[in-house]
């Protein structure tokens, strides 16, 4: 379909991108008056970036009489194109949510009290002192969401001689990443535009919102290309999809394993590419007659004769043709096997020769920022290593240490090796496993302190809260995340100054580090760091303020002389695997837990995004939560020939059970899920009493989920867990 | 002149509800207030199955039962085409409400009733609603239905497309293309 030719971005050529810091007159923090004194008001235009999610799409915020009105897309952002999403739209307003921080806090006898601070920084820096005296440095932590402005607190531990940054990856993404790293060296992106043929497996980018994906997808379409989507449930992408495929859950790497054995058996696969960039085809050869399209039908449950079908449209398609690198979904780290399933998955995209290629996959170009050394010289690295185990044989050799293993903090904690934290942007006890253990563990640390807009349930245990000024009240580091077939650099800028006594997260640590006496490292401010990581690129930091996103550097080129691999080709067998005594090749692997099949109560717990909610973070907001309740959202989905023999009818409550948790949600039947599973939307399952809105409402399925760590990567298995469903 | 109307490609909506948030924003809506919706439909069986978003907003009807019922004229139809309502002359007597097939006028707590607006401040400035400039699956497109080269004129006539409830008369200017 074509689009309209008038265009709504007429106003970019007058608006005029200056700072609106403007303060908000008295009366008008309350909405109505705002709005009705606001009606027809000038408005300011500000380009900046979301933070709905982790997906830092482009913004233009329009602010009216000093309030925040509403955004628009940037078109420039590559990872957004010129939309929004309603998480966008909707956690903006939570700048003026009542359950906002507005002063730093101390706990006393399990009560907050305010603070000035000066005070706390004393205090967390006193504290901070003693442990590293008494315990070393390595008892000291650091854990947050991974965006731009972890370079500082990155910088900051290693002052301080801790080895100890993590990001919430191992809960996340870890073992898609490492499948990935371990097969072509880094991880890629998918060229969904130029693609003739997509297939998606366990990804759900129209609830796990990436827009720019979308609007790639959509626009493939309207060239034809046929999209394939592979996921338990009918997911929101499923319902664009040419074919949905339900496979039974955990079972992905059989279904790659016989798509290779296909394609390797029928001759499909891309000789050439294999022959001149891939190391260990003819082990792949022999092993992977083991896995015929027959055999993996009784595994995966999707038919033989369509695993041949889809492989033989796929590799007509190639290299234009693409199994998508996937996410969280389906091997990002949900099983025991998904560390392979990554590979395999890798694998048979390399079988297609579509790596680095026009409509397959590719590396996208990175923009090479400027360093603060040596202007400011960077502390040394700690001397000692992570005590997750991450990067070490024999515990989780193939984790990622610049991620670390989060969800390992309160094991560290409960044996005394951590004994001092930091928690910034991020809620390890409702977005980590197990909670009661998270809860345990945390609570067990001499000193915590929280970074945040809220009191999260993590903030509501901390011995200190440091409040962060709303991302339209801040500036951050300079962001590279919309990086694709051309390098982009991205500037999040203050819209409006803070209402509250709130500081920006930059301006926190570069405060703490003075009162914790590594303030050498730190002889910055954010204007000044940003030019620096501006300096190569020949980009001011004017002209990045005034268009919110620039395109930097050359263009993407198809192809690739060596990969970042050990031998420098896809390695289809692996040595480093080898050497560990993991498969070096792809194996099929069970799931580590499966619902029996004899009893009707029992299921695998699913669980996945739903576009309005992010994480643990919009839950509280009031205009998507009331979507949540006008749509009837928080329910679990689960087949309707399941819930008839349970003797559930649609909208009834039900008790879920797994070994470490119980829950009470209602229940949505439906024919659009596998039997075998139930799927919960995340987002849910709010604890803290100060966020009313969301209190008690629906369930996480990290409830449910038992504290594991991959034998590979460390990461959560958020998948395994069997439940037991009842009539409530 | 230009008589305004609109193509709501259900097949590509995912049911995301940006249209919603991004509308309650441009309109400063209370929490609960929408003027657009989605329903879901669900259809077939395992695992032959497939679900649909359709999204409703005013239809900005032509034979607009709304403005029929409105004993002030507050309801009021413009030469565009657009279905508004004179918020000074409205009485909130819900006439209007009950007179609407499709449920998408809402009262607003100063008493007197609102609906979708077809952002009638961007259209005058040759730009899209909100809805539609949000959605990342362009699931709306917008224009004259008065001019026979517009793309969305020649849209409707290649895809065949039809009006919601077009048995009951209300000549509808928004268009849907179902799956």
């Amino acid at each position: 379909m074509e689009r309209l030719n008038i265009t709504r971005r007429s106003f970019l050529k007058t608006a005029t991108a200056g700072v609106a810091a403007l303060s908000l007159a008295p009366g008008l923090l309350d909405f109505k008056q705002w709005a009705h004194a606001s009606a027809n008001a000038a408005v300011t235009i500000v380009p900046t970036i979301c933070n709905g999610c982790g997906n830092r799409c482009g913004l233009f915020a329009y602010v009216k009489n000093g309030r925040l009105w509403k955004v628009e897309g940037n078109p420039e952002a590559n990872g957004n194109l010129g939309v929004v999403c309603p998480k966008g739209h909707g956690y903006l307003y939570d700048l003026y949510n009542p359950a906002r921080l507005k002063g730093p806090l101390k706990r006393v006898n399990g009560r907050f009290e305010p603070i000035s601070w000066e005070q706390a920084y004393k205090e967390i820096a006193q504290k901070i002192n003693l442990t590293l005296l008494s315990n070393g440095p390595q008892s000291v932590f650091w854990v947050n969401y991974p965006q731009t402005n972890h370079a500082y607190a990155l910088r900051l531990m290693h002052a301080l001689g801790s080895p100890h940054y993590f990001t919430h990856g191992s809960t996340c993404f870890t073992a898609r990443n490492a499948g990935w790293v371990y097969t072509v060296g880094e991880l890629p992106s998918n060229d969904l535009s130029n693609s003739q043929y997509i297939m998606i497996i366990g990804r759900n980018p129209a609830g796990g919102i990436d827009l720019g994906q979308m609007k790639r997808i959509v626009g493939a379409k309207e060239k034809g290309v046929k999209l394939v989507v592979v996921d338990p449930r009918h997911s929101e992408t499923a319902i664009l999809a040419d074919e949905w495929l339900p496979i039974k859950p955990g079972t992905d790497l059989a279904l790659l394993l016989a798509m290779i054995n296909v394609m390797v058996k029928e001759g499909m696969y891309d000789k050439k590419f294999v022959a001149e960039k891939t190391t260990g085809f003819d082990q792949l050869e022999e092993q992977i007659v083991n896995y015929p399209p027959e055999w993996a039908e009784k595994v995966c449950e999707i038919p033989a004769n369509t695993i041949v079908r889809l492989t033989r449209e796929l590799a007509k398609a190639k290299p234009r043709a693409l199994i998508h690198r996937g996410y969280h979904g389906a091997f990002g780290a949900q099983y025991l096997n998904s560390f392979q399933t990554a590979r395999a998955l890798a694998i048979a995209n390399s079988l297609l020769g579509n790596i680095n290629r026009e409509g397959g996959i590719y590396f996208p170009k990175t923009a090479m920022l400027g360093e603060l050394q040596p202007t400011h010289p960077a502390p040394d690295l700690p001397q000692m290593g992570k005590l997750d185990g991450t990067g070490v044989p024999g515990r989780y050799p193939l984790g990622s240490y610049g991620d670390g293993i989060a969800h390992a903090i309160p094991e560290l904690a409960l044996r005394g090796e951590l004994k001092a934290g930091f928690v910034y942007h991020n809620n390890p006890l409702r977005t980590n496993p197990n909670p009661k253990r998270v809860i345990a563990g945390y609570k067990k640390l001499e000193l915590l302190v929280a970074i945040d807009t809220v009191l999260s349930e993590t903030a509501s245990i901390a011995h200190y809260v440091l409040p962060e000024s709303f991302y339209l009240e801040r500036t951050e580091v300079i962001d590279t995340k919309h990086s694709g077939k051309r390098a982009q650099v991205s500037i999040q800028q203050q819209v409006v100054k803070p209402l509250f006594d709130t500081r920006p997260g930059t301006q926190i640590i570069i405060e703490l580090a003075k009162y914790l006496g590594v303030g050498k490292y730190f002889n910055f401010d954010i204007e000044e760091a940003n030019r620096l990581r501006l300096k190569p690129l020949g980009v001011t930091l004017e002209k990045l303020k005034e268009k919110g996103f620039l395109f930097v550097g050359d263009k993407w080129k198809e192809g690739f002389d060596k990969l970042t691999t050990p031998s420098g080709k896809v390695e289809i067998h692996c040595q480093t695997l080898e050497r560990l005594n993991f498969p070096a090749i792809p194996q099929w692997e069970e799931p580590l837990v499966s619902p029996d099949p004899k009893d009707p109560h029992s299921f695998r717990l699913l669980h996945g995004k739903q576009a309005i909610h992010t994480h643990a973070m919009t839950a509280n907001q009031p205009i998507l939560m009331s979507i949540s309740h006008r749509y009837d959202m928080i329910r679990l989905w689960m087949n309707r020939a399941r819930g008839a023999q349970l003797g559930l009818k649609d909208g009834d409550w039900v008790q879920v059970e797994s070994t470490i948790g119980k829950g009470k949600i209602r229940i949505r039947l439906t024919e659009g899920i596998h039997p075998t599973c139930v799927w919960l939307p995340s987002g849910y399952g709010i604890f803290s009493k100060h966020l009313k809105t969301a209190y008690d409402i629906g369930l996480s399925y990290n409830d449910f989920l038992p504290t594991y760590f991959d034998p590979t990567v460390g990461h959560v298995m958020a998948s395994e867990i069997v439940v037991k469903v009842s009539k409530a | 002149m230009a008589r305004y109307g609109m193509v709501i490609d259900e097949t590509r909506c995912v049911g995301c509800h940006a249209c919603r948030v991004a509308c309650h924003n441009q309109n400063s809506l209370d929490e609960k207030e929408a003027y657009n919706h989605l329903e879901e439909r669900e259809y077939g069986t395992f695992p032959n199955y497939g679900r649909e978003f359709l999204p409703v907003q005013c239809q900005h009807c032509d034979n607009p039962p709304c403005v029929k019922v409105c004993p002030t004229g507050a309801s009021h139809k413009r030469a565009d085409g657009i279905v508004l309502v004179h918020k000074d002359k409205c009485i909130g007597c819900k006439y209007c409400i009950a007179a609407c097939p499709y449920n998408v006028r809402i009262i607003k707590k100063e008493g007197y009733i609102e609906k979708c607006r077809f952002c009638i401040e961007f259209i005058e400035k040759g730009e899209t609603p909100a809805c539609m400039t949000t959605c990342m699956t362009g699931v709306r497109m917008f224009g004259d239905l008065d001019d026979p080269n517009s793309e969305i004129s020649k849209y409707i006539v290649k895809h065949k497309l039809k009006q919601f409830k077009a048995e009951l008369n209300t000549k509808p200017r928004i268009y849907y293309k179902r799956g």
